[in-house]
């Protein structure tokens, strides 16, 4: 026989897993500002067959799609302190390796997986605009950099938006794994919160509901944002 | 003004151009005629580097640019004057007719944004969309897709004019608005040089008719000689194939 929902404990949860928003959306903030630009310099040298870039971004996007995130959280969070600890013994640098803060394992690991994402989207993204529009541009007598500046690049951005939006969900989403190497974002201060008197259904609807509300946020967030980046494919109203 | 010296252009296995010489003078109306697949399109672009060609030279202006050692800065600089009309039309899709016109003089000649208005506005005017400024590619007809890229064209003041089959793409009813613009520039004096299957063009603006198949020059001359008068048997098969039975020439 189950007592139903303990509401309280249902309300007072919500307001601890929305504190750990915060949290994910640093790791969210963090990881697209390394990832932004790195996907879109990679994809750009890949589409432009610099040599060894492209087989290196290859071998690059295999690797991270070819493992969860989950894995790859374990491997650096194991590995990674190891070599530093190697590396600050062998240098003299007095710091303990186990006192740095879980979040910069976030940091790298998300940034690191996000890059891979990009660089898919910007690529089929920078491929979508036609060839024509880069011969228009030098016919006008823009250069190279210009012609991708002011031509190419707006207009692969705003087919690159609905991609770059469900990275970013997924992006978010991806931090509640987080919980893994005690990074304390939404999903492990719920569960935190829930220890205490086995509650797991509630703090888990609670976890549920304050991701749901923050991607639905971020989503209509880039739909408006898109909205105002496309508004020359809008056909003029019949007035 | 402008001349193509031995000019030679192979996409793998297809030799597209076999040496083609042409001379342009400056204020000429020259129009390319002949069957798809003769290179006239390739010729066309290798003048300005959309597509490079493997051997020959460009003289432009008593400029001499080996086409196979051409460097960015003088593609580049010829670039700033000599202009393209795309079979496509090709503008710029997220900008409007008036920031189409405008984008080559902001950004490539750095010209103040109120100036270059002035002139955009004055270019679309020529080609009669100054009610159509703020308008979105998408927003427009091909024929006035197309009279916005004469105008980012005729916008940039440049020496030559270069015209891809600009009514290629248009339905039927849409040429005529074209071919009009077209004339009308001809008269002010830019020199043009027109890939075009518009027979009717080629015989009332034209100052020089050159006729290409195969990727070399068959046989040139003034409108009259071409389509009254051809020389060669291969001009001859074409003009039939490509006018009317009942066409007759006036000249």
């Amino acid at each position: 026989m189950t007592n139903g929902l303990d509401y309280p404990f249902l309300f007072q949860t919500f307001l601890v897993a929305l504190s750990g928003v915060p949290i994910a959306l640093l790791v969210t903030v963090v990881a697209l500002l390394f990832a932004l630009p790195t996907g879109f310099a990679f994809a750009l040298s890949s589409l432009n067959n610099v040599p060894f870039i492209k087989q290196f971004v290859r071998l690059y996007i295999s690797f991270v799609r070819g493992t969860p995130v989950i894995v790859q959280i374990f491997v650096v969070y194991s590995s990674v302190p190891l070599l530093l600890d190697i590396f600050f013994t062998a240098n003299n640098i007095n710091v303990n390796v186990y006192d740095i803060h879980p979040i910069w394992y976030a940091f790298i690991i998300f940034a690191f997986n996000t890059t891979a994402i990009l660089i898919e989207v910007f690529r089929s993204a920078l491929s979508a605009v036609d060839r024509s529009q880069i011969e228009a541009a030098y016919a006008v007598g823009l250069n190279t950099v210009q012609a991708y500046r002011r031509i190419v690049i707006p207009q692969a951005l705003i087919v690159a938006m609905p991609n770059l939006c469900t990275a970013t969900i997924n992006l978010v989403k991806a931090t509640s794994l987080g919980y893994a190497i005690s990074l304390h974002e939404i999903t492990l201060k719920a569960k935190v919160a829930a220890n205490v008197n086995y509650n797991y259904v509630e703090a888990y609807i609670d976890i549920f509901i304050v991701y749901l509300l923050l991607c639905m946020t971020i989503e209509f967030l880039f739909r408006q944002y898109e909205k105002k980046l496309s508004k020359y494919k809008m056909q003029p109203s019949a007035a | 003004m402008l001349q193509l010296k031995d000019i030679h252009k192979q996409f793998g296995d297809n030799h597209v151009l076999k040496g083609v010489d042409i001379s342009v003078e400056k204020g000429d109306v020259v129009v390319i005629l002949g069957p798809s697949g003769s290179g006239k399109t390739t010729l066309l672009r290798s003048i300005n580097f959309l597509e490079r060609a493997d051997a020959g030279e460009i003289i432009f202006q008593d400029k001499t640019i080996d086409t196979k050692t051409a460097t960015k800065k003088e593609i580049h600089a010829l670039r700033q004057k000599i202009a393209f009309v795309f079979q496509n039309y090709n503008l710029f899709q997220h900008k409007t007719a008036l920031e189409n016109v405008t984008e080559g003089l902001i950004i490539a000649r750095k010209m103040k944004k109120d100036e270059a208005e002035k002139i955009g506005v004055q270019a679309l005017e020529k080609v009669g969309l100054q009610d159509k400024l703020d308008a979105y590619p998408v927003q427009l007809s091909g024929g006035q897709q197309q009279r916005v890229g004469i105008a980012r064209a005729i916008a940039l003041n440049p020496d030559v004019i270069l015209f891809d089959e600009p009514t290629s793409a248009l339905d039927p009813e849409l040429v005529g608005e074209v071919l009009e613009v077209m004339k009308e520039i001809a008269h002010d004096g830019i020199t043009m040089v027109v890939v075009t299957h518009e027979m009717d063009f080629a015989r009332q603006v034209a100052d020089k008719v050159i006729f290409m198949a195969d990727g070399v020059v068959v046989e040139e001359g003034t409108p009259k000689e071409i389509f009254v008068h051809p020389k060669e048997e291969r001009t001859r098969q074409f003009l039939k194939r490509v006018l009317p039975e009942d066409y007759t020439v006036y000249i």
